[in-house]
């Protein structure tokens, strides 16, 4: 008898705290494609490093839900070229590909108390921002935890953890510049 | 496949998020907002070149004209959106201060266009398109 209103508290239950989405376009690419389904944990990700690299969900200026991931942590100093700098470190991006196109180019973004820098996996095809800014931690609604969908790429969207390299030698390198491999 | 359909249909969430790109990314051009205010305008004037029909080939034509000044204006909206909360970014706010103003003045007058054949009205949308494309090319010289 107890085991319909157990079930049913325990639906509510993981519907307060979880929700899932259908993925729709390619900015996400290669982590996500369109037709993916996720479950996505509500609210804003953990605070701290844990953020860094989780995908979230906000709503943009147009309305849409979007899904994006954190590659700036309040409080750092970012710049988005070639490639991405945090606090003067490249950021190692193995799940990014492609490279931000020269019309998204940004200079020094330094990022309020509660600021975060989302920017889509696949550089070359995302409106993030690059375009849009960075954006305060109360916009973030969400934090994708899990793919159930399709079958084939069934796991958990766990963030992939931060990895910076050393600080480049020449301190005046142009935006977001690695510097080029010396030549034998 | 079709078992793998069905069980998708089952499973699918009833919410779409976009990992989007407003193709094509990080080239933002006005054109397409004043080509839709153009259209409205247009469609104004056919309208009221066709008065009031009393045939079953004029009601199809006032059908269309309003079908497409319905689409037109909100293409408006929706160009005029992307602009504004795309590419639009904290330096052009001090370059042009009234820049929210007037992109939601023009989310108005879209709507006033769609419920009204007055070209005037259809004029003032065009306008003030056309002053929002100005202010996009200023931020590109």
């Amino acid at each position: 008898m107890l085991i319909l209103p157990a079930a049913i508290a325990l639906v509510r239950l993981l519907r307060s705290r979880y929700y899932r989405v259908e993925v729709a376009g390619d900015s996400m690419r290669p982590t996500l494609y369109p037709g993916d389904f996720l479950i996505l944990r509500r609210g804003a990700p953990a605070s701290g490093d844990a953020a860094a690299g989780a995908i979230v969900a906000l709503h943009d200026a147009t309305g849409r839900l979007i899904l994006k991931r954190v590659i700036g942590l309040p409080g750092e100093s970012l710049r988005v070229g070639t490639a991405v700098l945090i606090n003067r470190r490249p950021l190692r991006e193995p799940y990014a590909q492609g490279e931000t196109p020269q019309a998204q180019f940004r200079g020094a973004n330094q990022l309020a108390p509660d600021e975060y820098f989302l920017i889509g996996d696949n550089r070359e095809a995302s409106t993030d921002s690059r375009d849009f800014g960075a954006v305060t931690r109360a916009r973030l609604e969400g934090a994708a935890v899990f793919r159930y969908w399709p079958p084939g790429r069934l796991g958990r969207l766990a963030s992939p953890g931060r990895v910076l390299g050393a600080v480049p030698p020449d301190p005046e390198l142009p935006l977001g510049m690695i510097p080029p491999r010396p030549t034998a | 496949m079709k078992i793998k359909n069905r069980v998708a249909s089952l499973l699918r969430p009833n919410q779409v998020a976009h990992a989007h790109c407003d193709i094509p990314c990080g080239i933002y051009h006005p054109h397409i907002a004043q080509q839709g205010a153009e259209s409205v305008e247009r469609m104004c004037v056919l309208i009221g070149e066709l008065g009031s029909p009393s045939d079953s080939a004029g009601h199809a034509s006032l059908s269309r004209y309003v079908a497409e000044k319905e689409k037109a204006a909100e293409l408006v909206k929706h160009e005029v959106r992307i602009l504004w909360g795309d590419y639009f970014k904290p330096p052009h706010l001090e370059m042009f201060p009234d820049l929210h103003t007037k992109a939601w003045t023009i989310m108005k007058l879209a709507g006033t266009a769609r419920g009204s054949v007055k070209i005037d009205d259809a004029k003032a949308l065009r306008a003030a398109v056309d002053e929002f494309a100005d202010m996009f090319w200023k931020t590109k010289a």
